[in-house]
């Protein structure tokens, strides 16, 4: 019996999940990204003392029962983790987990995930990632955005939904850049708007951002991250945006990535478990 | 002709020549465009400095993070090729990778400057800016851009300048263009593009003896020593090796599994970790359309002027698109490779192929491919993190 952990490293938050073999989560943890970055994780997989510490030697190794699948920005930082993939394919791991029943193999769909520094849409086609595709540097259309311009406008995170739901006017925020952005803010205040239809402006910033990187054609679309769990007007905006499509949140979206890392160690378990009906060309070079 | 290929001694040879040439008042140094005329330059007496081999020289040696906010905020925008604000930067500074790698003091002044505008327009602002700071010469020959086809009227607007600048050197040196040295200058140029082109083909085997990365490397002789023997033998040489080492199964990645087209500038700062990237998830980048543009089949020199304008504008980056596309698909066939990287350089649009639906039109014919934002030199453009995320997604979908 293995327990398959999963570190989602993102940029804000560094979240864990355990899964026994049969790819139930057993265990979740979440907490800020600080630095450095090892210990923080060390202190992430160590959870509140609620759930056993698959670290030993003071966090230098995984002990035996354990394994460790690094996902995220962070994911090449982490000396002690076994495998690590991209959080393009752990995410979709993870939704793919989580809303299997919902959507069947041979149903395409599109994934957005908003996260503290990027945004990203990926396409699944035929049971796989088919594309994907990630914003470009600037922090417009992603987390950060939305934070950057929650402080100038010193406003708890939390309470943009709500006050968003009380805008009465449309505005328009042009600019892709979150400095150029916050002068657009503080003039458009200046001009004396109400900030409830600015932070509506904000939202609705954020999604032309990510449906400009790409169209979506996908019938169905899955939001993920915590960005998109927090912010419901963004999920309402892009159902406006994309008419006619299924809209689903994954049960889990702000553990997407970590549950896709575990379960990507325990697709890997299984398949070296299972006897190799060809050898892979790399196993072939490199016995 | 049958030393061991040592592109580092080939390339430092070269340049403590010219630094001396330079220096020595009797012989003439004149810069130009990579893809400038420069075997016109050779006949006429000339040795031959390549500002952009310097500009890739600072990126690599990451002295352009220096170098670029100095012209930057000479009022060189960040937005313009970062070769030139990398160089610029660096001549205002007075300041050369030379002097670390050769103990060369200064780029060698240049007493008479040439661009080719067949690639790109601001390499006639770079050169324009020495013609102000040195009072030195400048000939632009300005090239008919973006062909789909091209034709002889095309041909026939470049020889027209190619005649002008062979006018202007025998004006400048008080001598009778040589057309046998050019001739034979052309000549030397074909046998070492020719071996260049074996060179790059090299790449086809399976696992490939050679990578993009150290290719950015091997391509030193065919830009900077064009029309010379040096840069022959080299190549001669360069492909026994490679040859060598395909019959011993020899690969330049250690258990190759997928194979890549790199599209656009090499990240000059970035080349080892994306080298180690690609060698670490057991990829090798087998073709690019960078190495890929030093290839000129046409040059003939029984027709000197004519073929070297022809194969001067047939280059890729002057190109229409409907062109990259089927080159890119081509090459993609030809090298059994699995997908596409595209470098969208932040200040070379020129040389990024990826912003006009490129990738969407290739897809369409089966094509796979992936945008990485970064720059040539400009490293304030590029993040590791998320280059890395892009590549490694990229090759998990493949
Ligand atoms: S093609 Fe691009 S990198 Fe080369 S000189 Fe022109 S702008 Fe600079």
């Amino acid at each position: 019996m293995t327990t398959y952990w999963g570190v989602d490293c993102g940029s804000t938050e560094i979240k864990v999940v355990a899964c026994d073999d049969a790819g139930r989560v057993l265990h979740r943890h979440r907490r800020r990204t600080l630095f450095p970055l090892i210990e923080h994780v060390r202190g992430a997989l160590a959870g509140d003392g609620d759930f056993e510490n698959p670290l030993v030697d003071g966090g230098a190794r995984v002990a035996e029962g354990h394994f460790v699948t690094a996902t995220g920005y962070g994911r090449g930082h982490l000396d002690f983790a076994q495998d690590k993939l991209t959080e393009i394919r752990a995410h979709y791991l993870g939704v793919r987990h989580q809303l299997g029943a919902e959507l069947p193999p041979g149903q395409d769909y599109a994934i957005i995930d908003i996260g503290g520094q990027d945004s990203k849409v990926i396409t699944v086609k035929t049971g796989d990632v088919d594309q994907f595709i990630i914003n470009r540097k600037c922090a417009a259309g992603t987390g950060a955005f939305i934070e950057e311009l929650a402080h100038r406008l010193r406003i708890e995170l939390a309470s943009l939904p709500e006050l968003e739901r009380r805008h009465d006017a449309e505005l328009t925020l042009n600019s892709y850049c979150t400095v150029f952005a916050a002068q657009e803010v503080i003039k458009v205040l200046m001009e004396g708007q109400r900030v409830e239809n600015l932070i509506h402006a904000l939202y609705r910033s954020v999604v032309k951002r990510v449906l400009e990187m790409t169209v979506v054609t996908a019938p169905s679309v899955v939001f993920s991250g915590g960005v998109l769990t927090h912010h419901e007007p963004l999920r309402r905006m892009f159902g406006e945006k994309l008419p006619g499509k299924r809209f689903l949140l994954a049960p889990e979206a702000q553990f997407c990535g970590a549950i896709g890392a575990a379960l990507h160690g325990l697709e890997r378990a299984r398949k070296q478990a299972a006897p190799p009906v060809h050898p892979s060309p790399s196993q072939e070079k490199h016995p | 002709m049958t030393a061991r290929a040592n592109v580092k001694e080939v390339m430092k040879e070269y340049l403590l020549d010219l630094d001396q040439a330079a220096q020595d008042g009797r012989r003439k140094v004149a810069w130009c465009t990579s893809v400038g005329p420069a075997e016109i330059l050779r006949a006429a007496g000339y040795e031959v400095f390549f500002p952009e081999n310097h500009g890739a020289l600072l990126g690599a040696t990451r002295m352009s993070m220096d170098t670029i906010p100095v012209a930057n905020a000479a009022g060189y925008s960040p937005d313009i090729c970062s070769y030139l604000t990398s160089d610029v930067g660096a001549w205002m500074k007075g300041i050369t990778p030379l002097t670390q790698a050769y103990g060369i003091k200064s780029v060698p002044k240049p007493d008479l400057l040439v661009y080719n505008t067949n690639q790109c327009k601001d390499v006639m602002h770079w050169f324009e800016f020495y013609a102000r700071e040195l009072k030195v010469p400048i000939y632009g020959v300005h090239s008919p851009n973006h062909l789909p086809e091209v034709t002889a009227a095309h041909e026939d607007a470049v020889v027209a300048q190619l005649k002008g600048l062979i006018a202007l050197t025998e004006q400048l040196t008080g001598k009778r263009f040589d057309e046998e040295a050019f001739r034979q200058s052309l000549a030397l140029s074909k046998q070492a593009t020719d071996l260049w082109a074996e060179v790059l083909a090299t790449a086809r085997a399976r696992p490939s003896p050679l990578s993009f990365f150290d290719a950015t490397i091997y391509m030193g002789p065919i830009v900077v020593l064009r029309g010379t023997e040096v840069a022959r033998d080299y190549y001669v040489a360069q492909l026994a090796e490679l040859k060598a080492k395909i019959a011993a199964g020899e690969a330049a990645v250690p258990g190759e599994t997928k194979r890549l087209y790199w599209d656009g500038m090499p990240v000059w700062g970035r080349l080892r970790s994306l080298s180690d990237l690609f060698k670490r998830n057991h990829t090798a980048v087998v073709a690019s359309t960078y190495c890929n543009s030093w290839i000129f089949s046409d040059f003939d020199a029984a027709d000197p002027l004519r073929t070297m304008a022809r194969a001067y504008l047939k280059i890729f980056i002057n190109r229409n698109d409907a062109y990259k596309e089927r080159y890119i698909a081509d090459t993609v066939r030809e090298f059994g490779i699995d997908g596409v990287v595209f470098l969208e350089a932040k200040t070379c649009p020129n040389n990024s192929n990826s912003q006009y639906n490129l990738p969407a039109r290739l897809r369409a014919k089966g094509v796979r491919s992936v945008v990485v934002n970064g720059d040539l030199c400009d490293l304030r453009c590029f993040s590791d993190e998320q280059a890395a995320t892009v590549l490694e997604a990229f090759l998990e979908t493949l």
